[in-house]
């Protein structure tokens, strides 16, 4: 009997649906399937508050909502009160949150109209822009943990920043600085612009001196503020890069405005000679717009957040004397015992004092398969214990934890990136440095034959080479192409990743949540005895699994369970028994099962072949099914892997998995080149040889054992639904659940490079002639700011083109219609 | 020309308070989130009491 995978999509989170029995739900009359039971609650309950518009403006489906009641209580202590919430003066409480799922306006929308419900909740303002929440509260009205669980009813996660760090208000600070120092420019540049344009015509058609001595007065009182506060970052880099004696862009910058400025004050004051203010403040202006773009890409990323924080638990049970209490991870002490229940994750490194479990290292080995563990046996932080309960004593806590250096590992291996990456800087030294000095010359050929004439050159040189189109048109063209991209489902976390991207040659995928879901779905069910149906050992599967913390035993949760299993014995690395109405049954690994019937008569077993996992169920009269689950394909993983190939990359799989498992997923996709069985070391050698051989990788994967990878390839790729360290250290970020967006962005970042070369190609020739224009003193400064202007203007227009829809993008909306229509 | 002694230096004052409108909004937090209230106004249209939350009500097949 085999039954195949119904492909449908959640009503909630947009995911797939389960094999079989699947909640329903009724919207507008119209009965719709969701995936689990936590999306069916996240959905009745936005549903039931009259939120559901959320469903039609959300921009893509949400993450899939997070069942598990977690106990927020632990937010409720003093300590945790003390570190991530701050005490107003009226009583209130305020507090930073970082919402995991929040990517959009109706997603902060939604929690917003969601939470001032609540009562307590005094303010909650959500910026989806930084993924952060503002929250005000009253803790004599409503505890902490219960807005937080207010939130994760909503089904999104939300994480309490250390207020300490203030890192959501920096944010804000930052742009709002940003934004009044690009307003201070703005405004200054359209006065003195005026002011500069009656200068220049009362130059030529003749005007009262008092007239003309009062605009360079009123230029000067309005240029101040520009370049004293808004010009401030240029001065402040140049000062830094001077004295680490690398210089940047920043020193002709400083230089430039600081000169004019300086220049034109004096002229002011004597009355005699050109004033510069126009000049010096249409160049703050521009360059300010550059910097502020860079800012938002940067903000929107929004991933800066304590990486390693994320991967201990909030709260643990701590053993004090005979009792237990639940602290907040920043508590432990080395020495502290410890108890670790089922399904949590190892807050520090220690070694088990009593219990059997199985752990979960896939995050620090990149062992695939769970880990027996018993008393004396080391554990380390960050894993998640599977099975059964255990004591631990501490030993290794925080920044000492193997956890803290494997991030520091990857932050290594982030750092040695910029290596290449810094190119462009290099060249923007030799750029600066020539620049220098070219002005520099100008200015003793032309003190030598015409004084008057030395300083506009010397102006004239540093205001039209100024990088403006160099320094703006690579930011324009990557702001837009990030735009485009995100509405595409793909998050760009490094600017400069659309650039790799577009070059890239070849392709490494990992297995495991990236080209398959990451989690065991049931495929087929071999009946063996005729005494049970299937829908019957599905039903007692579910109610012996439903105890199990196993992964495999995932593939069951979606199952009706025939009815409450009593005795349930878990046994860590082999199975499950309990009795279900009545009935003793065990179920798990196949010698396990027939451990329990040994006087049994031999039944056939399906060949059990190496590319699936069985399980098996039995009873004491002998084996009744066998189980085959297989990590899923994600169903667009063929389509889109077949587009980056007629794009000219080629993909490969690195996995870490067993060759059976991936040759078999190699072949579903069409033969592609695979290897298996690599540690987290291997998979950085593979990626390391490919870029000996000339190769430009692109690499995407999930788990955090890929961070090192990842943070190696030229370009990196996480899946949306990973993990978050692998977030971090991503240059790309698939919102989705799917890979075809990568096809686009490979279209998208090549359209990208091509405006790039095309922007820096007109920079390029526009310095070429205006440079010894203005050399030769034939350009006066307004006439070369007024040049850099148009040719950074240009470059902007043409960048913009890149924001438009591209035809593939209707046609992929199409597509996700259908189904959805055909479905309802 | 004389003039100009005048409206150059009102339009001083109109400059100040442009800046210092702005300089307000920013402070008010007008321009954190420019992405939301677009949608806001779509969206709180909707925003009418629980209707039937029993109609709602989730059921598995």
């Amino acid at each position: 009997m085999r039954n195949a995978v119904v492909e449908e999509s959640c009503f909630h989170c947009g995911g797939p649906l389960p094999w079989t029995a699947r909640p329903t739900l009724e919207v507008d009359g119209v009965p719709r399937a969701v995936c689990c039971a936590g999306c069916a609650a996240a959905a009745t309950l936005i549903l039931s508050q009259g939120l559901g518009r959320y469903y039609e403006f959300r921009e893509s489906p949400g993450p899939r909502a997070p069942g598990d009641t977690r106990d927020w209580r632990v937010f409720d202590r003093e300590a945790s009160l003390r570190r991530y919430t701050h005490e107003r003066a009226d009583g209130e409480r305020e507090a930073s949150l970082q919402i995991e799922g929040l990517h959009c306006a109706a997603c902060a929308w939604l929690i917003e109209s969601s939470l001032r419900r609540v009562s307590g909740v005094t303010d909650i303002q959500v910026n989806p822009a930084a993924a952060r929440a503002a929250l005000r509260f009253d803790p004599h009205r409503v505890s902490f943990g219960a807005v937080l669980a207010a939130i994760q009813a909503l089904g999104f996660v939300p994480l309490p920043l250390a207020f300490t760090a203030g890192a959501s208000a920096d944010v804000n600070a930052e742009r709002r600085t940003a934004l009044k120092r690009l307003a201070v420019a703005g405004f200054g540049m359209m006065q003195v612009m005026t002011y500069a344009t009656s200068l220049y015509a009362g130059a030529m058609d003749g005007m009262a001196p008092d007239v003309e001595q009062l605009l360079r007065f009123v230029s000067l009182i309005v240029a101040t503020p520009v370049v004293l506060y808004a010009a401030q970052p240029f001065f402040v880099g140049a000062w830094r890069s001077l004295r680490a004696r690398i210089p940047g862009m920043d020193v002709p910058v400083a230089l430039s405005i600081g000169a004019a400025y300086l220049w034109s004050v004096v002229a002011t004051l004597r009355g005699s000679g050109t004033v510069y203010f126009d000049s010096a403040v249409m160049f703050t202006f521009f360059l300010l717009l550059g910097r502020y773009i860079e800012m938002s890409l940067r903000h929107r990323s929004g991933l800066q957040h304590d990486a390693l924080a994320r991967l201990l638990p909030e709260s643990v049970l701590r053993l004090r004397g005979l009792g237990t209490e639940r602290v907040i991870a920043d508590e432990l002490r080395a020495g502290d015992r410890v108890r670790v229940l089922p399904g949590e994750r190892v807050p520090a490194d220690g070694t088990i004092a009593s219990g059997t479990t199985e752990v979960d290292e896939s995050l620090l080995t990149g062992e695939s398969l769970p880990r027996l563990r018993a008393a004396g046996d080391p554990v380390l932080a960050g894993t998640l214990n599977l099975t059964g309960p255990i004591e631990m004593t501490l030993e290794r806590v925080g920044q000492s934890s193997t956890l803290a250096a494997v991030a520091r590992l990857l932050e290594r291996a982030q750092g040695s990136r910029p290596r290449v990456a810094d190119l462009a800087d290099r060249f923007a030294v030799w750029f600066v440095s020539a620049v220098l000095l070219l002005a520099a010359a100008a200015g003793l050929y032309w003190l030598q034959v015409d004084a008057a004439r030395a300083f506009p050159t010397v102006l004239a040189v540093l205001v039209v080479t100024c990088p403006c189109a160099l320094s703006l048109a690579t930011p324009a063209a990557l702001a837009a192409a990030t735009s485009a991209l995100a509405r595409e489902g793909l998050l760009v976390t490094r600017t400069r990743a659309i650039e790799r991207l577009a070059r890239a040659d070849c392709l490494v995928l990992d297995k495991t949540g990236t080209l398959t879901r990451g989690e065991p779905r049931l495929e087929e069910v071999t009946l063996l005895d005729p005494r049970l149906s299937a829908e019957r050992c599905l039903a007692v599967a579910a109610a012996l699994e439903s105890h199990s913390g196993h992964p495999l035993a995932r593939a069951f949760a979606h199952l009706e369970p025939a009815a409450q299993a009593s005795d349930v014995r878990c046994v860590p690395g082999r199975g499950v028994e309990a009795t279900v109405a009545g009935v003793y049954y065990r179920i798990g690994r196949l010698d396990y099962v027939l451990e329990a019937c040994p006087d049994a008569r031999t039944r056939a077993v399906a060949p059990g072949d190496e590319e699936r996992t069985s399980v098996a169920l039995g009873d004491r009269a002998g084996l009744l099914t066998v189980f085959h689950l297989t990590d899923a394909l994600r169903a667009d993983a063929r389509a889109a892997l077949e587009r980056l190939r007629s794009l000219g990359l080629v993909p490969q799989i690195a996995s870490g998995d067993r060759p059976g498992a991936v040759a078999a997923i190699a072949r579903e996709l069409g033969s592609l080149a695979q290897r298996a069985d690599l540690s987290a070391a291997d998979k950085l050698a593979l990626v390391q040889a490919l870029q000996a051989a000339g190769h430009r990788v692109a690499m995407v994967g999930d788990g955090v054992n890929d961070a090192p990878v990842l943070a190696a390839a030229d370009v990196s790729v996480a899946i949306g639904s990973g993990t978050d360290l692998a977030k971090v250290s991503a240059d790309l970020v698939l919102l989705g659940e799917g890979l075809t967006p990568l096809a686009d962005a490979v279209l998208i970042s090549r359209r990208t490079l091509r405006v790039i070369r095309q922007n820096l190609t007109w920079a390029a020739l526009y310095n070429a002639t205006a440079v010894p224009l203005a050399a030769a003193g034939y350009l006066e400064p307004w006439m070369a700011a007024i040049g850099m202007s148009m040719s950074s203007l240009l470059v902007v227009l043409n960048a913009m083109r890149l924001v438009r829809r591209s035809p593939a993008r209707v046609v992929r909306l199409h597509e996700h219609t259908a189904p959805a229509g055909a479905h309802a | 020309m004389s003039i100009l002694y005048l409206l150059i230096p009102l339009g001083l004052v109109l400059l100040v308070l442009a800046l210092w409108a702005f300089f307000w909004a920013v402070r008010e937090g007008q321009f954190d989130d420019l992405d939301t209230p677009a949608v806001q106004l779509l969206l709180d249209d909707d925003a009418a009491p629980p209707t039937d939350p029993a109609a709602h009500e989730s059921r598995r097949e």
